[in-house]
C-alpha cells in the first residue's frame, strides 16, 4: 500500500489515486483537474481553509497545525530545510 | 537490504514505542521515561539514543498511532457510506485504543505543542471522512442546515465526554455499551 506523498493519506482502491493512475505517488485530492500535483501554496491554503471549515480552529491554530503535518510528507521536504 | 544491526535496531525503537503506549495508557503522560525503560526491560540511555528527547519520544508515538488509525478510518470509509455507517466505524476504531485515546484526550492539553498539532491531524483525518458524508446528506437535504465544524465538534464532544467521564457511565468500556445511544440519538439530533 502506497501513501499519499503531498497529504499522507493512504491509496489502496485504484479511485484513491490521482487519475485513477496506480503508478502515481500522490492521491486524488492532490491533483489539480489536469491530474498534475498541486504546489505548495494551493495544498497548504486547501488544508487550512479544510481545517477551519471541519473543525472550526482559529486561522493562526490551523496554519501551525497544517504546516506540521506537511513537514512531514515527503512531497514538501524543501520546504521545510533548517 | 537492511543491514542486522538496522534490523535490530527499529526493532528495539519499536518496542519502546510500544511499552511507552501501554505505560502511557495506564498511567498517563506524565510516566516518566525511568519507568518506560524499566517496563521495556532497557537501559535508560537507549530510548534517548532512539528518541534524544521525552517531547520526541510523545510525538513519534502520536504520529504512529495517527497514521495507524489514518490507515483504519480510510479502509472502513466508502463511496456510498450511510451517516450511521461512518460514525459506527469511528467509534469501533476507538474502541480498539480506548483506554490511551482517553488518556490523550484527558491530558493534550498539557502535552507539548507538536503533540498538539498532531492530535489536532488526527482529528483532521476524521473531519475529512466525516465532512464527505455529511457533505452527501447536505445534497440529499435529509440533515439539517448546521456548519460542519458544529457538527463535528458536537460529535466528538458527545463522544470525548463519555470518554473522559466514563466512571460516571460504567466500570466497562463506554463506547463499547453505549455506542448505539450516542449514534442514534446524535444521528436524530441533526436530521431533517
Ligand atoms: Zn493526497
Amino acid at each position: 500500500m502506497k501513501n499519499c506523498i503531498a497529504c499522507g493519506m493512504p491509496m489502496k482502491k485504484e479511485s484513491d489515486f490521482a487519475m485513477g493512475d496506480t503508478k502515481k505517488d500522490y492521491c486524488v485530492y492532490c491533483a489539480r483537474p489536469d491530474g498534475s500535483m498541486q504546489s505548495f501554496e494551493e495544498k497548504k491554503q486547501g488544508l487550512i481553509n479544510f481545517t477551519i471549515k471541519t473543525q472550526g480552529l482559529e486561522k493562526g491554530v490551523a496554519e501551525k497545525a497544517v504546516a506540521n503535518m506537511m513537514s512531514k510528507l515527503p512531497a514538501w521536504q524543501e520546504y521545510f530545510q533548517k | 537490504m537492511k543491514t542486522k544491526r538496522q534490523v535490530q535496531k527499529e526493532a528495539t525503537r519499536l518496542h519502546i514505542l510500544e511499552t511507552a503506549y501501554h505505560i502511557y495508557a495506564e498511567e498517563g503522560f506524565s510516566a516518566t521515561t525511568n519507568r518506560i525503560a524499566r517496563a521495556a526491560s532497557v537501559s535508560h540511555g537507549t530510548i534517548f539514543v532512539h528518541f534524544p528527547t521525552v517531547e520526541n519520544l510523545i510525538v513519534c508515538l502520536l504520529d504512529d498511532f495517527n497514521a495507524e488509525i489514518n490507515g483504519q478510518l480510510h479502509g472502513l470509509s466508502e463511496k456510498n457510506e450511510q451517516l450511521e455507517t461512518f460514525l459506527e466505524a469511528h467509534i469501533n476504531v476507538l474502541i480498539r485504543y480506548e483506554a490511551f485515546y482517553k488518556r490523550l484526550i484527558s491530558e493534550v492539553n498539557g502535552l507539548p505543542q507538536e503533540a498538539k498539532f498532531v492530535f489536532i491531524n488526527m482529528q483532521s483525518v476524521v473531519s475529512f471522512h466525516f465532512n464527505q458524508v455529511i457533505e452527501r446528506c447536505k445534497k440529499e437535504k435529509t440533515i439539517k442546515e448546521i456548519p460542519m465544524h458544529i457538527i463535528f465538534n458536537s460529535w466528538l464532544g458527545l463522544v470525548h465526554y463519555y470518554l473522559t467521564n466514563s466512571y460516571l457511565f460504567t466500570e466497562g468500556s463506554v463506547l463499547t455499551e453505549y455506542k448505539e445511544e450516542l449514534i442514534c440519538n446524535f444521528i436524530k439530533l441533526i436530521k431533517k
